[in-house]
């Protein structure tokens, strides 16, 4: 049996690695999110990106500490020779490492779903008083939208309009399959289902065009059941609105 | 009892067995299909044609006819028969059908030996892992490019269900199957499992299953994802048919393997093994096999629904007649939640055991380690609608289920806790299963952080359905189960073929699959970040590089995995012999000889302490 001070190393290349991993780690987790997710139109994307990077920072220490800790161990306590390793002294239980490490992951655990929680209550209120109401049908493989035109009137588009600043409620159903109805630059999507209505709401907060993509498997043309959408000044869309040909 | 038998006379060779001597998988596939032949003749001219239903409904009862059929012809149904005209089996009987002195033409037969179920097992698995990595592989190659270029949509959108149901199916029994039956029982000090026959039944159903799940993509007509969300299974064609019925086979397959390995563990552990004194990998094994049965029946009730959707015109998951598709989404997700841990859970608990050996030091925390397997599963009964939180079903619902979903992640914690724990000041033998098994390390907390972003809804309300959630769960499956597999494998395949696991070729498939995995899985995260989002056949030019980089990638891990293959199946006979115990580990099945003797212990061991003191002999009377 090998002594136990012969695997006692010092731990301090452990604790040094474990810090720059984690700079490495918080670093990655600032930037890629904004990098790599489309640019975000509205509130709800700026959300849905501040809380990967919020939970990309958190969880950094926690890899960065698995990966040093794998790593130390590798380089320190790997058997070297042929033979068949003497056995290692035991250590069986370590009340204080199972506490801490519980009790490091229970407050991470809670602190993600306080933000969390917190996240989709900012999400689900702030419905304001005067929101645009937008109809969004989805059959095999066509998005369409339906507004209220001036004077009772119905408009309907195969490309999505909105206006900037004001929030729009999407109620969104199907006529056959069930679709995804996704805005990647919004940060929302929600399912339409046929024979049934469901709800998202966000407001669009920059100016240009986005993308309307299908994220439910819709069968043979699924990856083309896509259109474009257009964040116009609210005069603007009120002119392309009063323009539209009117539908009973 | 029937060790008198024996005195009285002697055994006398090509006795006993009846019938079971003229059965084996071909006899089975002609039974099959025959059995289906008859039962489509049958069906086809005495239902009425002009009905909406009739050609689901025959292609229904053609499936059947194909297993009951399978089932007669391996010989799953003699005992049975023989036990309702009042004709037990002699001890000669059963012998035959342990496959006693019959070579290896046991392996293509009904044989209840649960060594020999476990090397079908094997096969079965690379089986499946190799037709769902073919389909994997016309995946990527179709989607090298933008555009539609190698196989029509219609076939993509088949290879898409059909691959995911493949593998699913493989990595439920990767290691469960195998090692749960060759190596648990022994561990436990048992003769054989709890009820052999039932052992051969979960075998022989699973190919019966996967031969109708692979027959769809004769077939074709597949137009969904492996979820197969009604309503779009509505507009499928007889496909999906076998489809269903392949999983509602193959739910009864895992359901005998599941009360087996319980009752085993809990019926016939050796005197002395008390459950504390368990090797670790025991607990993995009836904590997945009791999660499979809570969750599989889900399994069945959602696909026995849907056959009666689609062959009797019932409507509860059809919107007109008043059932709805949130109900198949809601059944479906109670099942597929508990069954990734149900996967996981034995992975974990075959590298808890590996990390013991290999560091030769004991399973740190042993109850931490149950307790988190225990928390792990217990939990995952309760995160189903994490999966709908963007259906619009229940919208109230998506705070609760954010909360259970997130605690997942302090069990999952537990399990670097005890690896880490083991492994540390561990006098690490750096074989081919360790180097598996800090593989699964690495992969495995980047499956976990990546899915505490989707648990979020702030944040899944952006990634979900979108290819960040392929890589995601391919980061658990491919990255940590299928390495936790091959660890496994690498460390029991001495115990079976009494030779190593080549470590050049096994190291060369490592680094292959390391590498690969992280080039398919990054860049994927990558697409899927970007916007890109699942089931695609196509995609436009913004995610053009990153899906190219996926599919080499891709191929990588193709080719690991061919290494992989071919060194398992050119060292069962030419590998280095490995002696019994080439790992010098404690445990029971390291103590018999190798390949074990047909009922494993001549004289049943007496266990007085646990299998994790290295260097010190094990107490045996």
């Amino acid at each position: 049996m090998t002594s136990s001070n012969e695997n006692k190393k010092s731990l301090k290349s452990f604790y040094v690695l474990w810090a720059i991993l984690t700079v490495f780690g918080v670093v990655v987790s600032l930037y890629a999110p904004g990098y790599l997710m489309p640019k975000s139109m509205s509130s709800s994307m700026h959300l849905s990106i501040l809380t990967m990077v919020v939970f990309s920072v958190s969880a950094a220490p926690v890899a960065a500490g698995v990966y040093a800790a794998t790593l130390y161990i590798m380089r320190n306590w790997a058997h070297k020779g042929d033979g068949v390793p003497a056995a290692a002294p035991a250590i069986r239980e370590s009340a204080k490492t199972v506490v801490t490490w519980t009790l490091t992951s229970v407050i991470l655990t809670v602190f993600l779903l306080i933000w969390g929680l917190g996240a989709l209550a900012v999400d689900n209120s702030g419905a304001s008083s005067n929101p645009l109401v937008v109809n969004v049908t989805g059959q095999q493989w066509v998005w369409s939208f339906q507004y209220a035109g001036p004077n009772g009137t119905k408009v309907e588009s195969n490309d999505l309009y909105l206006p900037e600043g004001r929030e729009v409620v999407f109620h969104i159903t199907s006529l056959d399959v069930t679709h995804g109805f996704w805005l990647p630059q919004m940060g929302v999507q929600v399912d339409a289902n046929e024979g049934t209505f469901t709800e998202i709401h966000t407001t669009p907060n920059k100016l240009g065009t986005f993308d309307v993509r299908c994220t439910q498997f819709c069968g043979l043309n699924h990856a083309f059941m896509v259109t474009q959408g257009h964040v116009l000044t609210p005069s603007a869309f009120t002119t392309w609105l009063n323009a539209q040909p009117a539908r009973s | 009892m029937t060790t008198t038998l024996e005195h009285k006379a002697p055994v006398i060779k090509h006795e006993g067995g009846g019938l079971a001597r003229h059965q084996n998988f071909l006899t089975a596939m002609i039974g099959g299909i025959a059995g289906a032949f008859i039962a489509w003749a049958i069906a086809h001219h005495l239902l009425d044609q002009n009905v909406r239903t009739t050609s689901d409904a025959v292609a229904v009862l053609t499936g059947c006819g194909w297993i009951v059929g399978f089932w007669f012809g391996i010989g799953a149904l003699n005992a049975p028969f023989a036990w309702l005209v009042g004709k037990d089996q002699t001890r000669k009987d059963q012998l035959y059908y342990a496959g006693e002195d019959q070579g290896t033409k046991r392996y293509w037969k009904y044989c209840t030996d649960h060594k020999v179920v476990g090397v079908q097992y094997i096969v079965m698995t690379m089986v499946l892992l190799g037709a769902g990595g073919i389909l994997a592989m016309a995946i990527r190659t179709e989607l090298i490019v933008p555009g539609n270029h190698f196989v029509n949509q219609q076939v993509y959108n088949g290879f898409i269900a059909v691959h995911g149901m493949l593998m699913i199916l493989a990595l439920i029994v990767a290691v469960a199957g195998p090692w749960g039956n060759f190596v648990v029982p022994i561990m436990c000090g048992a003769k054989d499992m709890a009820f052999p026959r039932l052992n051969a039944l979960s075998l022989w159903t699973l190919v019966a299953a996967a031969g109708l799940l692979l027959t769809t993509l004769a077939v074709g007509s597949l137009t969904m994802g492996w979820v197969v969300l009604a309503p779009i299974t509505d507009q499928a064609g007889v496909g999906m048919d076998f489809f269903a019925l392949a999983i509602l086979v193959f739910t009864v397959s895992t359901t005998v393997a599941g009360v087996n390995t319980i009752c085993t563990v809990f019926t016939m552990r050796t005197k002395g093994m008390t459950l504390e004194r368990l090797p670790i990998m025991v607990w993995g094994a009836i904590i997945a096999a009791a999660l499979g049965l809570y969750a599989f029946p889900y399994f069945s009730l959602v696909e026995a629904l849907q056959i009666l959707d689609r062959t009797f015109s019932t409507s509860f998951f059809v919107g007109t007649g008043g059932g709805t598709g949130w109900l198949q989404a809601n059944l479906f997700w109670l099942m597929g939640h508990p069954e990734v841990y149900v996967i996981l859970i034995p992975a974990v608990a075959a590298l808890f055991e590996i990390s013991a050996v290999m560091a030769r030091k004991p399973v740190f925390s042993y109850r931490t380690a149950i307790a988190g397997m225990v928390g792990l599963a217990g939990l995952s009964i309760l995160v189903w609608a994490h999966h709908m939180f963007t259906t619009g079903w229940a919208p109230t619902l998506g705070g609760p289920f954010m909360v259970t979903t997130e605690l997942i992640s302090i069990p999952t914690g537990l399990f670097f806790l005890v690896l880490i724990g083991t492994l540390w000041r561990g006098n690490i033998w750096m074989k081919l299963p360790t180097v598996w098994m800090f593989g699964f390390i690495a992969n495995f907390i980047i499956a976990g952080i990546t899915g505490i972003y989707l648990s979020d809804i702030p944040i899944d309300n952006q990634l979900h359905g979108t290819m960040f959630v392929t890589a995601h769960f391919h980061y658990v499956f491919v990255g940590s189960v299928l390495f936790g597999a091959i660890a496994a494998l690498a460390f029991w395949y001495p115990k079976v073929t009494g030779r190593f696991l080549d470590e050049k070729l096994g190291r060369i498939a490592f680094w292959l699959a390391f590498i690969g995995v992280q080039v398919t899985f990054m860049s994927m995260f990558v697409s899927g970040l970007r916007g890109m989002p699942r089931r695609y056949s196509s995609y436009s030019f913004i995610f053009e590089h990153t899906n190219f980089i996926t599919t080499i990638g891709a191929y990588m891990i193709m080719a690991g995995m061919l290494v992989l293959g071919g060194a398992v199946i050119y060292c069962w006979n030419h590998g280095e012999p490995s002696g019994s115990n080439p790992w010098h580990a404690n445990s029971l099945e390291w103590l018999v000889s190798t390949p074990p003797p047909l009922e494993n212990f001549d004289v049943l061991p007496v266990i007085t302490e646990d299998p994790y003191n290295f260097g010190k002999e094990l107490v045996r009377s």
